[in-house]
């Protein structure tokens, strides 16, 4: 009895004892990896390919994302919301009353984490045992997608940091901004080396999501009118449009009917060129809302009526509730309103307030006005897991076919019988007669053609027609056609804050 | 010579206590009757005597001449006795302060006069009389320097404690070790305060080393109640109780609702609202409706103890249930726990011991408990009091929003009333909670340790202990079909449950060795540990579509189809720490001592660089009165004086933070299913030179005895925590989603502790009085070389973030903009301008606040330049009175515990949602010069952001003194019961939160939680009456 006490205590205490070694106090991770072994094969760079592809939900996905904010610093909406207070950013927009703390810092850490993930990428690639066809196209969609971001950011903000590999740990505060012109000389760099290897057709099963050479060429066409390289734009845009009005070299074609545009079971159409994708698979929830892993469309929550019910047998339409951002204003509902695209685009719930066919709660510079193109649908509710509110799967356009019409008239000096034919096409798909071809004319069809969408913003400050646009809202010019760099980046940093926001 | 005559003196009473005796018979009892077993029993004067037996009744022949005798038992004041020839009955007064009373230390026991590091004690019989409860409100104002406050009057929740204020800015939980098991902070609960022999606190560095790299924010030794040889006793102990609220919030009524609401449209250019305010009465009290004036509560418990010379046990069986007094349909906490704790005396040499306890815990409850987004209790502030509870109109009830959507309807079909101007989160109460029905939290916790004893020689003995908790918690809910409102709306019912298992153990071997030379009395400890904590993981099912109306038909049986079954699940990551550690106490003829503590610990959770961490300390002690120059005094009978230095560390941080590891979870869809596919990047950069956050603190104090009444602790300690593990905020344009951790931060707590007993016997009235105070101040003393604050803490909806970490400023300290007033005219606003003479508010409006421009720019800015520290939300006052007293058979306890020193943030309004309800102090709104210079003016734009930014319009004062417990109780002579075989029959009333002395005008001044003091609408804690009794055999 004695010897079995003893020997229990002895094991005990020997198994304790050999705990004691360094190793017992060393576990590896599981279901993770250690940076030192990841990147070794095909799936894994693929897998890496995605991170990278993830930012681009930054268009229409979380609290902050680029159409709502956007929209909010326009003049056709108002930031909206519940009051005054409803989220600092977009208000801040709104009356223009940005500054470093308020400004949404994910704007600028979301599109330098793609890039960082595409530089990580860039990086390893070369030393991944896989198939050379498909390592090319793997990397002309790294560069393209870095482009991207590097576009949205230099549009943004201007001053930044020009990153093309990952930073150590002792570099991270000698980092400074580059001249912008030297980041869109990177951004047509990237798009053009990226060109050649993007793939002209997906095979939608698969790949949809995935960027085309038409979404690159796009793309750089957009780049070049930007920095006001008209005939180079024109030449790029020329590849995405083909014949205006006809189908393209690879398929692409304006929808027949506008309000198709808006279905939330259209993706991927024959109008979209680059479309940033959405599911109500990833059961978002409000724990990771607006992360990395959260795949719905926020847009739609938020510019729906606040707790809004339809009268019972009431011509209204059945939809589901929203928090009223961006409603429109009256002065942009003023001019669409005879557009035959006004159905598409507003959906006038103070109509059928007024006539008792509908009950709504006003929220915060409430007009009435709200953008049907993205209030969400009675059928796209998600009812799995998740939060209804963010699993929305309505996806958004960043280029259309419409918009790339538009931009190449413009990049042609908005003259010509070209010019005059893609200006047409565009007019003519919703059923309106010819106008001649101006710069003023394809400003207001941009404006009706495109409103909510996120363009309206960036297009005044690129015509220079902001100041005398947003004035009355507070808009400075010289300081207020960028945003201001967020405090935190200039916190130990050798970065300089954007002129008049300090 | 003195020796032989006291030798000879003694022969001689001997011899003629043979030639002439008398017998004399009694019983010691203690102050409530129960008989003291080995009391010693001594002739007054001689050396004749006998011990009492295990009911403390003796019997003993005494010499005829004998007057008295003296009696005495250790740990009470010595008696003594006039003999009358009729049996004695003697009461032994428990010692004011009991210098021979052993403290639990951590691998072993001190005697208290030895001791010399900063422990307090709390023992049963300080919990007799306290309703039982969770531990952590057993513990709450009877230890200085332990500042607990509740975090919800929800049955069943936890409190948040903080010993010695705040160590860390992660986790600052203290390391809970039951019988010599460690028990996670969240998992306490499964005690039962009964069952509990002592809880001791480890304050300081120095008694807190001996656990090392965990024992920087306090270490709490539990220890369960064990047999005593000889004595078999069974205990009952049982009590009904009736809870309600203590307060109701004042809101205002739906005329009065409607008066503001048009004022505010008005004044922010809309319209009038409500034309008709006659019409409207007071509305509905939504409170009222979620509150409960009759909760139930009621205990059970039944535990049995005895052994013999060679086994003794301790056996408990209890049941108790506690309705919530905020919708009580889902507020319940309910508590089945069972324990067997017993030692073996195998030999002469070895000793088995174990304990083991489960418990099981049901609970279900309200959701939100302290939130801005809804719940019952966010709901009933915010909701306007123009909807009806119940929609009773048919006309209403017939129109949208109440058909064609699947309202819930009160048991007379009619409808409950949604709300149409205040949506949101906020909900008809009556009918969320109808949504929730039929959920649960439950946990099943098994604790236990089992141990072997070897003691081959004097003064050594080898101990081996395996402790191990096995737990499971989970929860299971239905959600039927509803429609709340717009935006709460469930249109497939779902059931779902969650299953956890976690699963610690972990070996301590140690070795004692006791030696006495002469005057010189050492003890060394030597000891090995092996922990191994958090295996485990979790698995969830929710199915959905199920053909079921009702929470009660809900199953997992139902067939339903794969595509409506959604799975999770994980595995924990292990923790595992190993550990070395050694302890010596030496003490010079008890005058002079000296104890020294060294621990290394390794841990999982950091990197290869600086795997082990390792923990001195040493402290001292000076027994005064034991000196020689001493001279006994009637003003300090006892004097110690003490002091200790040491270090201790914190491993609590997320693991792998050393690593670059490449994590999942940068998704995106890709390909035409919606499908999402799963990216893979870098998390954030690698820091292998992280190390354990190192908190050093010296400590002096003494013990005194005064007056033979009075027994004094003072403790004064200087706590510093550096390398205080935190994210660093690095740039975004490096690029990683996640700041890497670093050890940079640095924080200090100062403090003075004083506990005060006293205790009298004024005939036959006893009177004890215990009470403490401590006081508290916490700065934080250095966040980063680049800055000197963080962001983060606690915030408040849209308003954000509203503390602060910042250098100089208490830990999360509130942070805003300071009001200087209401401006009452535009004189006021035109007047208050910078250097330049350029108006600081140009926009303001008479009515709104003048806020203070504290950078001095002339502009008040909506950044950071105007913000400033606008008070600590930490206690900087605790304390805690106790008063006992007897007299005959009647007991009355009285204990009160209070905080003092804080400031809560009151946001109880939603800001988002215009149409919410007001609290009844915007009844004293600005309305013109002069009405008000505290509450502004009503405006729907509010453009000087009077309410939407966070400013010490928000703060009030959270001091308070509340009646914890006021109990009076009866014992029944015991003459009437002995024939029954029952030694002890006791009947009480306790009253529990009677009253609560506070200015603070939210529910309850008592706000627990990670931030202390942001009230969003805090369940409130219950106030209770019971009638119990106490049976004993």
């Amino acid at each position: 009895m004695k010897n079995i006490q003893l020997n229990t205590a002895l094991l005990a205490m020997m198994l304790s004892l050999g705990a004691c070694k360094k190793d017992f106090i060393t576990i590896q991770p599981r279901g993770q990896f250690l940076s030192e072994n990841y990147y070794a094969n095909r799936g894994e760079a693929y897998s890496a390919l995605v991170a990278v592809y993830d930012v681009l939900r930054k268009n229409a996905g979380g609290f902050d994302n680029m159409v709502t904010f956007f929209n909010a610093g326009s003049d056709d909406n108002f930031a909206g919301g519940g009051g005054p207070s409803d989220g600092a950013g977009i208000q801040g927009i709104s009356n223009y009353t940005l500054n470093p703390n308020i400004v949404p810092g994910s704007f600028w850490n979301d599109h330098y984490q793609g890039i960082f993930r595409a530089n990580t990428l860039l990086a390893k690639l070369p030393g991944i045992d896989m198939d050379a066809a498909e390592k090319s196209r793997f990397t002309a969609e790294t560069k393209a997608l870095r482009a991207i971001y590097y576009f949205n950011l230099v549009k943004m903000f201007k001053n930044i940091p020009l990153l093309l590999a990952p930073l150590t740990t002792a570099g991270i505060y000698d980092v400074t901004q580059a001249p912008p012109a030297e980041v869109y000389a990177q951004i047509e760099k990237d798009l053009s080396e990226a060109i050649p290897s993007l793939p002209t057709t997906l095979t939608l099963s698969k790949e949809a999501g995935r960027l085309t050479k038409a979404a690159g060429q796009a793309m750089l066409g957009k780049v070049y009118l930007y920095e006001n390289k008209g005939a180079l734009a024109a030449t790029q845009l020329a590849q995405v449009n083909g014949t205006p009005g006809q189908a393209n070299q690879y398929g692409n074609k304006l929808l027949s009917n506008f309000s198709d545009l808006w279905m939330f079971t259209n993706k991927f159409n024959t109008e979209s060129i680059l479309e940033c994708y959405h599911t109500n698979q990833s059961n978002a929830d409000w724990g990771f809302w607006g992360s990395a892993a959260d795949e719905g469309n926020t847009v739609n929550q938020m510019v729906g009526p606040r707790s809004y019910s339809k009268t019972a047998g009431s011509p209204a339409p059945d939809i589901p509730s929203g928090w009223s951002f961006n409603v429109f204003t009256q002065e942009f509902y003023d001019i669409i309103k005879t557009d035959p695209r006004f159905g598409a685009t507003v959906l006038d719930v103070k109509a059928y307030a007024s006539a008792g066919q509908a009950i709504y709660i006003e929220g915060y510079q409430n007009t009435g006005y709200f953008i049907n193109k993205f209030i969400p649908r009675r059928a796209d509710v998600r009812t799995g897991g998740g939060a209804l509110e963010l699993n929305f799967q309505q996806d958004d356009y960043i280029i259309r076919l419409a918009d790339t019409y538009l931009m190449e008239a413009e990049a042609l000096g908005a003259t010509g019988t070209r010019a005059q034919a893609l200006l047409d096409a565009v007019r003519a798909r919703v059923g309106l007669p010819s106008v001649p071809v101006t710069l003023a004319a394809i400003k207001a069809e941009r404006r009706l053609e495109l409103a909510g969408e996120g363009h309206r913003f960036f297009d005044l400050v690129r015509w220079g027609d902001a100041p005398a646009k947003l004035g009355s809202r507070g808009f400075v010019t010289g300081k207020n056609e960028i945003l201001p760099i967020p405090a935190r980046e200039l916190t130990a940093t050798k970065l300089v804050q954007n002129p008049n926001y300090n | 010579m003195k020796k032989i005559l006291l030798l000879c003196l003694a022969i001689f009473t001997t011899a003629s206590i043979m030639a002439q005796n008398q017998a004399v018979t009694g019983k010691v009892t203690d102050e409530k009757g129960v008989g003291i077993a080995k009391a010693s029993v001594i002739v007054k004067g001689g050396k004749t005597g006998t011990s009492t037996d295990e009911n403390g009744v003796f019997d003993l022949s005494v010499p005829s001449a004998t007057k008295a005798v003296v009696i005495s038992s250790q740990g009470y004041n010595v008696n003594e006795v006039t003999l009358t020839g009729a049996p004695l009955h003697i009461t032994l007064l428990r010692a004011v302060a009991n210098l021979d009373e052993v403290v639990v230390v951590g691998y072993g026991t001190q005697k208290k006069s030895v001791v010399t590091g900063a422990i307090s004690s709390v023992k049963a019989r300080d919990l007799e009389n306290v309703p039982n409860g969770r531990i952590e409100q057993a513990l709450q104002g009877r230890v200085a320097g332990v500042t607990i406050l509740q975090n919800s009057g929800q049955p069943g929740s936890g409190s948040t404690i903080r010993v010695r204020g705040i160590t860390t800015f992660n986790n600052n939980n203290p390391l809970w070790v039951v019988d010599g098991v460690v028990v996670d902070a969240g998992g306490i609960g499964y005690l039962n305060q009964s069952d509990i022999e002592s809880i001791e606190v480890l304050k300081d560095a120095a008694s807190a080393a001996i656990y090392g790299t965990r024992a920087a924010t306090g270490v709490i030794l539990v220890t369960t109640k064990k047999g005593k040889a000889g004595k078999f006793s069974v205990n009952y102990n049982g009590f009904y109780g009736v809870s309600q609220p203590a307060k109701v919030l004042d809101l205002v009524n739906a005329t009065q609702y409607a008066t503001l609401i048009n004022e505010r449209s008005v004044a922010g250019g809309g319209s009038v609202i409500y034309n008709d305010l006659s019409s409207l009465g007071k509305g509905t009290d939504w409170q009222k409706a979620i509150f409960n004036n009759s909760a139930k509560r009621y205990l059970h418990e039944v535990s049995m103890s005895g052994g013999s010379e060679r086994s003794t046990f301790y056996l408990s069986v209890g049941i108790q249930d506690q309705q919530g007094i905020v919708a009580t349909d889902i507020s319940n906490y309910n508590k089945k726990n069972i324990r067997l704790n017993s030692t073996h005396k195998i030999s002469n040499i070895f000793t088995f011991g174990q304990t083991l306890g489960y418990t099981h815990q049901e609970s279900i409850g309200l959701g939100n408990t302290n939130s801005e987004f809804g719940g019952p209790l966010s709901s009933a502030i915010n909701l306007d009091p123009t909807t009806p509870l119940v929609v009773t109109d048919p006309l209403v009830a017939n129109a949208p929003p109440y058909v064609s959507n699947p309202v819930l309807r009160d048991i007379a079909g009619n409808p409950y009333g949604i709300s149409s101007v205040v949506g949101q989160e906020m909900t008809n109460p009556l009918a969320y909670m109808k949504t929730r029905l039929g959920g649960n939290n439950w946990s099943d916790d098994i604790v236990g340790n089992a141990y072997l004893e070897a003691a081959p020689v004097r003064g050594l003995k080898i101990r081996t202990t395996v402790g191990a908790k096995k737990a499971f918690w989970g929860s299971k809910g239905f959600t039927p079909v509803f429609y709340l409102n717009p935006t709460n709306s469930v249109l497939r019912n779902n059931y779902r449950k969650e299953e956890n298992k976690g699963f610690n153990w972990n070996v301590e071997n140690t070795i004692t060795y006791n030696k006495k030379l002469r005057d010189h009395d050492i003890t060394l400890l030597i000891g090995q540990g092996t922990y191994v904590e958090n295996i485990g993981g979790n698995v969830g099912l929710t199915i959905y579509d199920l053909p079921i109306s009702s929470y009660k038909d809900a199953s997992f049986r139902f067939d339903i189809p794969v595509t409506n079954r959604e799975t999770y699940g994980t595995d924990f990551i292990e923790h595992r720490v190993t550990s070395l550690f050694s302890r010596l106490n030496y003490s010079y003829q008890d005058k002079y001592l000296f104890t020294g503590i060294v621990r290394r610990d390794g841990s999982t959770r950091f990197g290869s660089n600086n795997k082990y961490g390792v923990f001195p300390s040493f402290s001292g002690g000076w027994n005064v009165n034991k000196e020689k120059f001493w001279t006994s005094n009637k003003v300090i009978n006892s004097l110690k004086i003490r002091g200790g230095y040491g270090v201790t560390g914190n491993d609590a941080l997320d693991d792998f933070r050393y690593l670059a590891t490449v994590v999942g979870g940068y998704n995106y869809p890709i390909g035409n299913s919606g499908a999402v596919t799963t990216g893979y990047s870098p998390l954030t950069l690698d820091n292998p030179d992280l190390h354990w956050e190192e908190t050093s603190s010296a400590d002096v104090g003494f013990d005194a005895q005064l007056f033979n009444a009075f027994n004094l602790t003072v403790n004064l300690y200087n706590k510093k925590t550096t390398g205080i593990l935190r994210q660093v905020v690095i740039p975004g344009y490096v690029g990683v989603s996640d700041n890497p951790w670093d050890n940079v931060a640095d924080m200090k707590n100062t403090g003075i502790e004083v506990e005060l007993g006293y205790r009298k016997q004024l005939g036959d009235l006893n009177l004890s009085v215990n009470g403490n105070v401590s006081y508290l101040k916490n700065t934080v003393t250095y966040v980063a070389a680049d800055t000197n604050f963080l962001t983060g803490g606690a915030s408040f909806q849209s308003m954000g973030a509203i503390t602060r970490i910042k250098v100089g400023n208490s830990y999360n300290g509130f942070w805003g903009y300071n009001r200087l007033g209401v401006f009452q005219n535009e004189a006021e606003i035109a007047n208050y301008k910078n250097k330049n003479g350029t108006l600081i508010q140009p926009n303001a409006r008479p009515g709104d606040f003048q806020w203070e421009d504290i950078n001095g720019d002339g502009v008040i800015s909506q950044g950071d330049q105007d913000k400033t520290f606008l008070g600590s939300n930490i206690p900087k006052y605790t304390f805690g009175l106790t008063l006992n007293m007897e007299y005959k058979g009647l007991d009355l306890t009285i204990f009160a515990q209070g905080a003092a020193g804080n400031k809560i943030f009151q946001g109880l309004r939603r800001l988002d949602v215009l149409a919410a309800n007001f609290p009844a102090k915007a009844l004293g709104r600005w309305t013109g010069e002069g009405s008000s210079n505290d509450y502004p003016r009503l405006t729907s734009t509010d453009p000087n952001n009077n309410f939407n930014w966070m400013s010490d319009f928000y703060l009030e004062k959270g001091d308070y003194v509340r009646l914890k417990v006021l109990q009076l109780g009866y014992t029944l002579p015991n003459q009437w019961l002995t024939k029954y075989g029952v030694s002890r029959l006791r009947f009480y009333v306790t009253g529990e939160n009677l009253l609560t002395l506070t200015n603070y005008t939210g529910y309850d001044p008592e706000v627990g939680g990670g931030v202390f003091g942001v009230d969003k609408g805090q369940y409130p804690q219950a106030r209770t009456i019971f009638g119990g009794l106490q049976l004993q055999f």
